[in-house]
C-alpha cells in the first residue's frame, strides 16, 4: 500500500485535507552544501532596485549635460559610498573580536564556584544586555577620554576606536550569554567523568567543556555578528562617517530628492548580500549542530 | 579615511607618543614637530564644507584651513565633525582647531576659546517653501521647523517664537525632511540657506528665506582655551587678521557664491588701514 | 569638596522656591556642578517625561503590532500557495537581514518623500509622519523576527497532536487557532520575549528621524544645558531600569505560561 503523504501508514486513516497533510521535508536532507544566494530572493531584490531607478528617473528631471542620470549619478558616487561601507564591516570585526575576547571572560565568570563573581558577572551582563546599543554607544563617544595613560604612555583613542568599544559593550554581554547557555548545555555527565579523571576545574573547563560547547555557540555567536554588523550603522548618528553618513552627505551635495530611494535601496543592497549568506550559513550550521533530542 | 586610520592605530600602538600627558602645552610647537594639523571641520554644510565625489571635503573653510597650513608649512588632517562634538573633541584633543562654522556664544567662550577678529558673521533664517507664505518670525509659532542638534539658535529661537522644533542630528536629515514635506521651514544660518538657493538646482525654485536674518551671530575659529593667549592662539589671531586686512574673506566669498557679508565689508574696512 | 556652609547658605536661599528635593539638586548644580536639571528645571523635567512616555508609547504599540504582524506571518508561510510564501520568504529576509536604521531612514526621508501629502492647518504635510513611519518600521522589522519564532513554535508541535485534530475534524484555520497557536505561543514565548526587548532597545532609534523620545529629549536637554555626563547617566540608569523591569515581568509571564514537562 502507498504510504499516505500525512506520513502514517494506518490504511484506516483516510487522507487529511491537502493543506495539513503536506509533505515534510527532512531538513538533513537539504544537506550542507546550501545554495547561499537563494535567486528568488536576489532577482526579486535586484528587480525593485531597478524599479526604483526607473520610477526616479521618470519622477525627476531629465538627463542633461549637467545633470546626469540616475545611474550615472550612483555610479559616480559609488566608489565613496562602498568605502563607507568597507569601513562598517571594518568596525563590525573589531567590534566583534574585543566582544567576544570580553564575552568569553564575563561568561566564564558566570560559571564560576564563588558566588561573588557569578553574581558580579551576572550584574554585568544584565546591565549591558538591558542597555540600548545607541544609548551605550553615546556614552563610550562622550565620556570615553580621549586619550589613557597606560603604563605612563599617552595612547590616544580616536573617535572611530571610542566607537568600536561603544559596540563591543553590547557584545560582550551577548557573548557571555551564549558562552553561560553553551557551558550548561553539556550534559552533567560530562563534568562528572572528567572530575572522576582527576580533571582539575580549569583543565575541566577549557580541555573538555568548552570545546564540545564550541560548536553550539556557533549559531548564536554568528547571528550575533550579523546584528552587529547592521547595527555599525547607528555610528552615523554619532558623527562618525560611515557608509550611512556618506549617503546622506552625497544626497546633499547632490541635491535631488529623486536620488533619495535608489542611493539607500544601494545600501541596503549591499548589506544584504553581506548580511544574507551569514544567515544562510548559520541556518546551515545550527541544523548540522542541532543537538538530536 | 582608511589611511588615517591606519596611521592613528600605528600611532596608538607603537607607543611612539611623544605627547606629554597634558595637551595644554605648545600646540604650536607640537604641529610643528608632527608636521600636521589636525582640523575639525564640516562636510555637510554647503558652502563652507561639503563633499564632492571623490570623497574630498571642500569649501570656503576648507581654503582658510590650507592657507593656515600653507603659513606653517604642514599638511593638514581634516576630521569631519558636527555641531554636538566638536567642542568635545577639541578639548580632548582628537583635533588641534575648530574651523567648522562654530558660532562664538558667551556660553561657549567658557569651554572653548574663540579667536578675534572672527570670520564671519552668520544670522538666522529660515528655508521655507514660497506655499508657507511666512512674513515675519511670529509666524512659525506652533509649525512644525526643522532644526539641527546642537545649533546655537535653537533655543533662542525655540523661546521666543514657540515653533514646534524637530531637531535631527545633522544637516542633511534635516534637508531630507523638508523637502518630504515634515516640517514648514528648516531653521538655520542664512549663509547655508542662501547658498542651497543659489545652488540653481529646480528643487529649490519653489523655495524661498523670507524672513529678516536675526541675531546676527559671530562665527569663530576654536582653539583651546589654553592655547588662546599662547603661541597658536596668537598665530591664528595673526592670519584672521590678514584675511580681514588683505580682502582674502570676501574673495573667497565671491569665490564661493556667499552673498556678500556686511559684516566683512566693515571689518576690512576698518582693518584695511592698520 | 566645597564649603558645607556654602551649600547650606544655598539651600536656604533656593527653599523660597523650590522644594527641598529641587533645592538640593539646583545648589548641587551651581556649587559642586554636578547638573541634573531634569530634577530642578520643569522645563527640562518636563521634555524628560514626555520623551519618557513617548519611548512608551512606541514600545507597547510597536509590541503590539508585531507579534500581529508574526502571527499573521506564520500563518502565511503555511500557505498551499508557493507565492505567498515565497512573498513571505522575502519580507523576512530582507527585514532580517538589512540594518534597522537604514531601513528607517528610507521608510522616513525616501518612501515619505513620495507619498501624497494631506491638508493640515493649512499646510500640505505627509500622511504618514515620523512617529508613524518609526512604528512601521520598527513594526516590521520586530515582525519579521516574529514569523520565524513563531514559525520554529509551530513546528515544534508534536506531529501527532495536530494529526489528532485531523482526526477530530478541525479545518486547518480552527486547527490553526484552537491547537496549534496556543501551544506554538507557549513554546516560543522565550525567544519571543527575548525579541520584545530587543524592540524597546531598538526604539532608541527613533532618534534619528526625530521622534521625541527619550534620547531625543536627553539630547535636546543636554545641547543646551551642556550637562552631557549627567544626562547620559540618567539615560543609561533610565533604560536598563525600564528593559529590566519588562525582563522581569515577561519572566514571570513565562513561567506563568509553561508547559509542565515539556524540556526546553
Amino acid at each position: 500500500m502507498m504510504p499516505l503523504r500525512s506520513g502514517t501508514d494506518m490504511a484506516v486513516l483516510l487522507p487529511a485535507g491537502g493543506a495539513l497533510a503536506r509533505p515534510v521535508v527532512d531538513a538533513r536532507a537539504v544537506g550542507f552544501t546550501e545554495r547561499t544566494f537563494s535567486p528568488a530572493v536576489l532577482g526579486a531584490l535586484l528587480a525593485l532596485f531597478a524599479l526604483a531607478v526607473a520610477a526616479a528617473e521618470a519622477h525627476g528631471q531629465p538627463a542633461s549635460a549637467a545633470r546626469a542620470g540616475i545611474l550615472a549619478t550612483l555610479w559616480k558616487w559609488a566608489p565613496l559610498l562602498f568605502s563607507g561601507f568597507l569601513f562598517n564591516l571594518l568596525v563590525s570585526v573589531l567590534s566583534m573580536a574585543l566582544g567576544t575576547v570580553a564575552g568569553l571572560a564575563l561568561g566564564l565568570a558566570q560559571v564560576s564556584l564563588l558566588w561573588p563573581v557569578r553574581k558580579g558577572a551576572g550584574i554585568v551582563t544584565q546591565f549591558f544586555r538591558n542597555a540600548p546599543w545607541l544609548v551605550l554607544l553615546f556614552y563610550c563617544m562622550f565620556l570615553l577620554p580621549f586619550d589613557v595613560a597606560v603604563f605612563g604612555i599617552t595612547v590616544p583613542l580616536p573617535a572611530w576606536f571610542k566607537a568600536v568599544i561603544g559596540l563591543a559593550l553590547p557584545v560582550m554581554a551577548n557573548v557571555s550569554e551564549i558562552v553561560r547557555g553553551g557551558v550548561r548545555s553539556i550534559p552533567i555527565a560530562q563534568w562528572e567523568s572528567a572530575e572522576a579523571l582527576a580533571f582539575s576545574r580549569r583543565q575541566i573547563l577549557w580541555m573538555v567543556i568548552l570545546p564540545q560547547s564550541l560548536k553550539r555557540m556557533l549559531p548564536p555567536w554568528m547571528n550575533l555578528y550579523a546584528i552587529l554588523t547592521m547595527a555599525t550603522t547607528l555610528i552615523s548618528i554619532v558623527g562618525i562617517q560611515d557608509g550611512m553618513t556618506l549617503v546622506r552627505s552625497a544626497l546633499i551635495a547632490e541635491q535631488r530628492t529623486e536620488l533619495f530611494i535608489p542611493m539607500y535601496l544601494m545600501l541596503l543592497t549591499w548589506f544584504f548580500l553581506y548580511c544574507y549568506p551569514i544567515a544562510r550559513l548559520t541556518m546551515a550550521l545550527e541544523r548540522r549542530f542541532a543537538v538530536r533530542a | 579615511m582608511l589611511k588615517s586610520m591606519m596611521k592613528l592605530a600605528i600611532g596608538a600602538f607603537a607607543l611612539l607618543g611623544p605627547a606629554a600627558a597634558a595637551q595644554a602645552q605648545d600646540t604650536l610647537a607640537k604641529i610643528k614637530e608632527k608636521g600636521v594639523i589636525v582640523v575639525g571641520v564640516k562636510n555637510d554644510y554647503r558652502p563652507w564644507g561639503f563633499l564632492d565625489p571623490s570623497g574630498k571635503i571642500v569649501g570656503m573653510e576648507i581654503d582658510l584651513v590650507n592657507d593656515l597650513a600653507a603659513r606653517l608649512g604642514v599638511k593638514v588632517e581634516m576630521i569631519p565633525v558636527i555641531a554636538a562634538n566638536r567642542m568635545e573633541f577639541l578639548n580632548q584633543g582628537r583635533i588641534d582647531m575648530i574651523l567648522a562654522t562654530m558660532g562664538d556664544t558667551a556660553d561657549r567662550r567658557k569651554v572653548v576659546g574663540m579667536v578675534e577678529p572672527n570670520y564671519y558673521a552668520g544670522g538666522t533664517n529660515v528655508l521655507a517653501p514660497k506655499s508657507a507664505n511666512l512674513k515675519q518670525w511670529t509666524d512659525i509659532k506652533g509649525k512644525k521647523v526643522c532644526a539641527v542638534q546642537g545649533a546655537y539658535y535653537n533655543r533662542r529661537v525655540g523661546q521666543l517664537y514657540s515653533p514646534e522644533l524637530v531637531v535631527f542630528p545633522a544637516v542633511p536629515d534635516a534637508l531630507n525632511a523638508l523637502l518630504g514635506g515634515n516640517c514648514v521651514a528648516f531653521l538655520f544660518d542664512d549663509t547655508l540657506i542662501g547658498s542651497t538657493l543659489a545652488s540653481g538646482d529646480a528643487k529649490w525654485k519653489d523655495y524661498e528665506m523670507p524672513l529678516a536674518s536675526e541675531d546676527p551671530q559671530l562665527w569663530a575659529i576654536g582653539v583651546r582655551l589654553a592655547d588662546l593667549n599662547g603661541p597658536f592662539g596668537e598665530f591664528v589671531k595673526k592670519a584672521s587678521t590678514e584675511w580681514h586686512k588683505s580682502g582674502k574673506l570676501i574673495e573667497l566669498e565671491k569665490k564661493w557664491g556667499i552673498k556678500s557679508s556686511p559684516y566683512l565689508k566693515a571689518t576690512h574696512e576698518k582693518l584695511k588701514g592698520s | 569638596m566645597a564649603d558645607p556652609d556654602l551649600f547650606g547658605r544655598c539651600m536656604a536661599d533656593a527653599r523660597g522656591a523650590l522644594s527641598a528635593f529641587e533645592a538640593y539638586f539646583k545648589c548641587l548644580a551651581d556649587i559642586e556642578r554636578i547638573n541634573f536639571s531634569i530634577f530642578y528645571d520643569s522645563l527640562d523635567r518636563g521634555r524628560f517625561l514626555v520623551g519618557l512616555w513617548t519611548t512608551v508609547k512606541l514600545s507597547v504599540i510597536c509590541l503590539v503590532a508585531s507579534v500581529a504582524i508574526g502571527v499573521v506571518g506564520a500563518w502565511l508561510q503555511g500557505s498551499r500557495f508557493a507565492l505567498t510564501r515565497r512573498i513571505v520568504q522575502g519580507y523576512i529576509q530582507f527585514f532580517r537581514n538589512t540594518p534597522p536604521l537604514v531601513q528607517l531612514a528610507f521608510f522616513y526621508f525616501a518612501v515619505g518623500a513620495v507619498l501624497p501629502r494631506v491638508p493640515d492647518g493649512g499646510q500640505m504635510v505627509p500622511i504618514v509622519g515620523s512617529f508613524g513611519w518609526a512604528v512601521i518600521a520598527f513594526s516590521f522589522f520586530a515582525g519579521a523576527f516574529n514569523v520565524e519564532i513563531f514559525r520554529a513554535g509551530i513546528q515544534a508541535v508534536p506531529r501527532a497532536t495536530v494529526e489528532a485534530a485531523e482526526a477530530l475534524g478541525y479545518s486547518r484555520l480552527r486547527a490553526y487557532g484552537h491547537i496549534v497557536l496556543p501551544l506554538a505561543f507557549r513554546i516560543s514565548l522565550p525567544a519571543l520575549n527575548n525579541n520584545l526587548v530587543n524592540l524597546i532597545k531598538t526604539t532608541t532609534l527613533a532618534y534619528a528621524i526625530a521622534v521625541p523620545e527619550m534620547l531625543y529629549a536627553a539630547a535636546q536637554i543636554w545641547s543646551e544645558v551642556l550637562n552631557v555626563r549627567e544626562m547620559m547617566n540618567v539615560l543609561l540608569v533610565t533604560y536598563v531600569a525600564l528593559v529590566g523591569l519588562l525582563v522581569w515581568v515577561m519572566g514571570r509571564w513565562e513561567r506563568a505560561m509553561r508547559i509542565p514537562g515539556y524540556s526546553a
